[in-house]
């Protein structure tokens, strides 16, 4: 962690790190159920991305049903989509009591950690960030997103209940990825996002720290993402102690950065469906250059995609994003 | 009397008092909730076209504005149209025999492939709140299905929603065939990656970035 906290605060360059692993599937030939199935598929589209692209760390996939999917969850698997959790789990306190957390060997779990052990042990000029799925985030994926709102005014005991034996899983998941040897985490908290500030203090923050507190060192750096913060969220999110902070499309940077410590990495914010996948390369240059005129001040500013890059955007786009950051580099 | 009771109903919808059961709010804790005022509303004489007007479309308006200030987030504008539904339980006899006019139908899906309803569940409780009568297909909607809805409901507006940035792009072959059957039928659409340029090109008429945006757009085509 010290050492890419480091690299960051103390570069004069604001650096580049766009959250994608599907232009690497597509730049294989693969589909995307390729990749969260098969590790190998999966690390190779990792490595692909790590040799074309001149980012400043690379990640894997950011697949929010693999998490789901090892607890009991149906998951509906398309060819060229991404996953999605189908039905509901969990319906009451009595299903939630009865929850057992899973080992690491369910689901598609081993694939995961295959493909993170194989992209430490190929990719030794940058450093690899692991993806998992928030507390909150899972919950809602097992308890359906739309009754967990309203659970957690109805029955929170339950809900907090199930926090609990989400943010077990997640743990033991993360000391495993850390374990792959990767640098660090991408914990993706969407849903906290939908939440008041209050609220995702007591219903994610709180259970994100347990996370960040087994795994965040030296050598490991924890990113929290919530996309869904509209601003509400941001001092739950300085609160959980993760080193580095990711942000949505829909927040203002600006405000970000003069509201978090200058010592965490606040990374973000491009519209990854807006500009990235639906821009052309000039509407991508524009707005890069746009932020990094806004922000690109900010020490502990990392410029990134707002979320991860969706399927389908085309390579020019992100060929013209990094060509940009590097001329304002220079 | 009366508008005392329609008061309280309102301040339940507002607030998310479901029934007397329900521990939301906690400062309503143990107090009947629209669920029993809106029962006892009706036998003491208040109307249903009253109930529908001047407690549960004006509660749930304010909700919705609140909710596009950034004032309240899902969880508690979700309670709010839960209480809505407890209220409207009672009022359905009405809806069916005519005594209570509805604004119009309004046929409501999340677009093939897309298994999300989050955003459509929202936006149809606060469809329904705000008068209209919403006939909810589900996720995963056919184009097949939204064009036999159409065919059944004539006159309705169209709502349909994606969350992934792969199923946006069904909803243009969505759209094309419900107006190649019925032109006139007007087509909203939402979802997180969507944009108003986005709904634009797809030929869809309107586009909520939010709930609010949606409610105001159907008044609008009413006007």
């Amino acid at each position: 962690m010290k050492e890419f906290i480091d690299k960051i605060l103390q570069s004069d360059k604001t650096l580049a790190f766009p959250i994608m692993t599907h232009p690497g599937i597509e730049a294989l030939g693969k589909t995307v159920k390729d990749a969260v199935t098969d590790g190998q598929i999966h690390f190779q589209a990792i490595k692909y991305l790590s040799e074309n692209y001149n980012t400043v760390a690379c990640s894997s996939i950011m697949d929010l049903t693999v998490e789901a999917e090892a607890f009991g969850a149906t998951v509906s698997l398309p060819d060229d989509e991404i996953p999605s959790v189908t039905g509901r789990l969990l319906s009451d306190a009595e299903s939630i009591a009865a929850l057992e957390v899973p080992s690491l060997e369910a689901g598609r779990i081993p694939q995961y950690l295959l493909a993170n052990k194989l992209a430490t042990e190929a990719i030794k000029d940058k450093p690899l960030f692991s993806g998992c799925i928030g507390p909150f985030s899972l919950a809602g994926r097992l308890y359906d997103m739309s009754e967990i709102m309203v659970a957690i005014y109805i029955e929170p005991n339950g809900i907090l209940q199930l926090l609990g034996k989400c943010t077990d899983f997640l743990v033991n998941y993360c000391k495993a990825l850390k374990a792959c040897g990767t640098q660090g985490i991408v914990i993706a908290e969407p849903a906290a996002g939908l939440l008041s500030g209050d609220d995702c203090m007591l219903y994610s923050t709180d259970f994100v720290k347990r996370i960040v507190k087994a795994v965040q060192d030296d050598t490991f750096t924890v990113i929290l993402h919530n996309c869904g913060n509209t601003g509400q969220c941001t001092q739950a999110m300085v609160a959980s102690g993760a080193k580095a902070l990711h942000f949505g499309n829909t927040i203002d940077m600006e405000d970000v950065l003069n509201e978090c410590p200058s010592d965490i990495l606040v990374l973000g914010n491009l519209n990854p469906v807006g500009v990235f996948k639906h821009g052309g390369a000039g509407l991508v240059r524009i707005e890069t250059k746009a932020l990094l005129a806004k922000v690109g001040k900010h020490k502990n500013f990392v410029i990134s995609s707002g979320c991860d890059l969706p399927p389908h955007v085309p390579e020019a786009n992100i060929h013209a994003f990094l060509e940009t950051v590097e001329e304002y580099k220079n | 009397m009366n508008s005392e009771l329609l008061e309280k109903l309102s301040e339940c919808v507002e607030f998310g008092k479901i029934n007397l059961l329900s521990p939301y709010p906690p400062q309503m804790k143990g107090q009947p909730g629209a669920d029993e005022i809106t029962k006892e509303a009706l036998e003491s004489g208040v109307t249903p076209t009253e109930i529908l007007n001047d407690a549960l479309i004006f509660a749930m308006n304010k909700v919705g504005q609140k909710f596009s200030e950034n004032k309240i987030f899902v969880p508690q504008m979700l309670l709010s149209a839960k209480a809505m539904g407890a209220s409207m339980v009672h009022l359905k006899p009405f809806f069916a025999n005519g005594t209570v006019q509805r604004k119009g139908v309004f046929i409501l899906g999340t677009v093939f492939g897309d298994l999300h309803d989050i955003g459509k569940n929202l936006f149809g409780m606060m469809v329904e709140g705000a008068g209209w009568e919403v006939i909810d297909l589900g996720i995963d909607v056919k184009t097949e299905k939204f064009v036999e809805a159409v065919q059944q409901h004539p006159t309705a507006v169209v709502g349909i929603s994606a969350l992934l940035t792969t199923t946006m792009v069904n909803m243009k072959p969505v759209i094309d065939a419900i107006k190649a059957v019925s032109p006139s039928t007007k087509v909203i659409v939402g979802g997180a990656p969507l944009s108003a340029d986005f709904a634009a090109t797809i030929g869809a008429d309107g586009y909520g970035k939010n709930p609010q945006e949606g409610i105001v757009w159907l008044d609008k085509i009413l006007a």
